[in-house]
Order: structure tokens, then sequence, then C-alpha cells
């Protein structure tokens, strides 16, 4: 097996940085719900509407920290 | 509502329609607003849809100073977004007027002897795999050290990514700087046989746009 690594593609790179970016960074939306049967309030989340990677997730569980 | 992005409460959406459809729209507060778009029903999410999406954010940040909002952030009404805004402002504000001039550019960087992940010679033994991953990431480390202190004459801060084919760092660079950080990092690259590197960018500072911008409402 060669030592070299694949040759990169400036434009491949540039497109696959950028989606990495669009869905693993950016500004996380933080919320609330509050979930009530006929106006009784029963059950509270606190929500972080965050789509990230499944990978970065997993990571950042393992290491008890948050994604870049 | 799909969100797209955080700028300054006097900047406007631009003339263009999103991935909707829609006409983008701006939802003011007083020290910030918010571009968003009219969207009913879920979106899929696709890498068609993200790289739209990017499209449109790559586009208004030429025009305004902004923080891209994570994709795909959606939220059921305009009071529903407007709250948020209202909650986050303050910090939002504070963090559009610092990185005002920046861009975000990806370092990608790989050495010969770097491989794919955790080593492609077969491991005899357990002791043999975990003394390769070892090097691995030792090597990687070094890479990490090496590019930042390479850039950080320009870069006035720096993340490091998850590793995809050898290290990825994000730096946020003034725009006008970029040249030469390219030009740094080209240099360096030719300094060592085998080694690569790639500049991307420059990019909306997707990963620069602070941690204070999470605070819960």
């Amino acid at each position: 097996m060669s030592d070299a690594p694949e040759k990169w593609s400036d434009t491949q790179v540039a497109l696959v940085d950028l989606i990495d970016r669009v869905i693993g960074g950016g500004v996380v939306i933080t919320g609330e719900v509050v979930l009530g049967v006929a106006g009784v309030d029963l059950v509270y989340l606190g929500l972080q509407l965050v789509l990230a990677p499944a990978h970065e997730v997993e990571q950042s569980v393992a290491l008890g920290g948050r994604s870049a | 509502m799909l969100l797209y992005a955080v700028v300054a409460a006097d900047a406007n959406a631009p003339e263009t329609r999103g991935l909707n459809g829609h006409r983008l729209e701006t939802i003011r507060s007083a020290f910030a607003a918010v571009i968003v778009e009219e969207c009913s029903e879920g979106l899929g999410a696709t890498g068609d849809e993200s790289r739209a999406f990017a499209e449109i954010i790559c586009n208004l940040a030429a025009t305004t100073s902004m923080l891209p909002i994570r994709f795909p952030t959606m939220l059921p009404t305009r009071s529903a977004v407007l709250a948020q805004l209202q909650a986050n402002e303050a910090a939002w504000r504070r963090r559009l007027t610092e990185l005002e001039g920046f861009s975000e550019v990806v370092i990608r960087a790989q050495e010969a002897e770097t491989d794919d992940e955790f080593g492609t010679a077969p491991a005899s033994s357990g002791t043999t795999y975990l003394l390769n991953r070892a090097a691995v990431i030792h090597r990687r480390e070094a890479s990490v050290a090496d590019i930042s202190e390479l850039v950080s004459t320009w870069a006035r801060e720096i993340k490091v990514l998850r590793p995809q084919q050898g290290v990825r760092l994000a730096c946020l660079v003034a725009d006008a700087d970029i040249p030469q950080l390219r030009d740094a990092v080209t240099t360096w690259q030719q300094a060592r046989s085998g080694r690569q590197a790639v500049v991307s960018g420059p990019w909306p500072v997707f990963s620069f746009v602070g941690d204070e911008e999470a605070v819960s409402s």
C-alpha cells in the first residue's frame, strides 16, 4: 500500500467543508415546550433545536461536551 | 419558519427566495434581526437542501455581517422567532460586532505517513492496534500544533474540527488577511514531500458564532 494519501480536489474539499459547517456549525437555538392536557401543564421539556451529524453527537456525548 | 441567519437590526433580507420557494423575510427586534422563510412543512435536510441553504447563506454573508443559524432550525411561528430573538439579541449583537470584517477558512492537512484512520497496516495484536492508533493521534496533534502556530499571525480564533482524512482547523481570519494565510499554508505544504494542505473558504463564520448564543429563553 502506498504511503501517499489520495490527492485532494480543491473543489470537492470546499464543498465537503461547506456542507459540514452548515449542519455542524452555526447558531443553536434553545427553547422549551410544556405539554399539557385540557389546559393543565403536565410535562416541561427544555430543548436544543439541533441537527448534527450522528458521529459528532456520539463523540460529544462520549467526551461529555458539546460538538463544535 | 425556517431560520437562516442573525443579522443587524437594520439589515434587510435579500430579494431572493428560500428553499421552500418563499421570499426571505426579516423579523426584527431592537438590536438584531433574524432572516427567515415561511416553511410549513418539514425539510428533509438532504444534501441538495443543505447545499442550497449554504448558497443562500454565503450570498447573504457577502452583503452583511451575520451569524449563520445551524441548518435546519425551524420554529413554528413568527412570535416564536421573535421570542428567541428578544431572549438572545444582546449576545448576538455583541458577537455580530466582534465578527464584522472576519470570515472563516478551513485548513485540511495530511502527512504522507498519516493513514486515513488508525493505520492501514494490519494489527497483529490488540497492543499493536493501540500503538498504531496512538501514533496516528500523536501525528495529528503535532500537525494541529504546527498549523496553529503557522496561522497564529492571522487567525484570531482557531477551532479544531473532527478529523476527516487528516486534520481540519477552522480559523477566524480578517478578510484582508486571507491571502497571506493561504500563501503561508501553501509554503508550509511545499516544505515537506507528501504533505497535503488545502484551504477552503472564505465561509460565513459557522464555527465562531460563540457559546453565548445558546442562552436559554
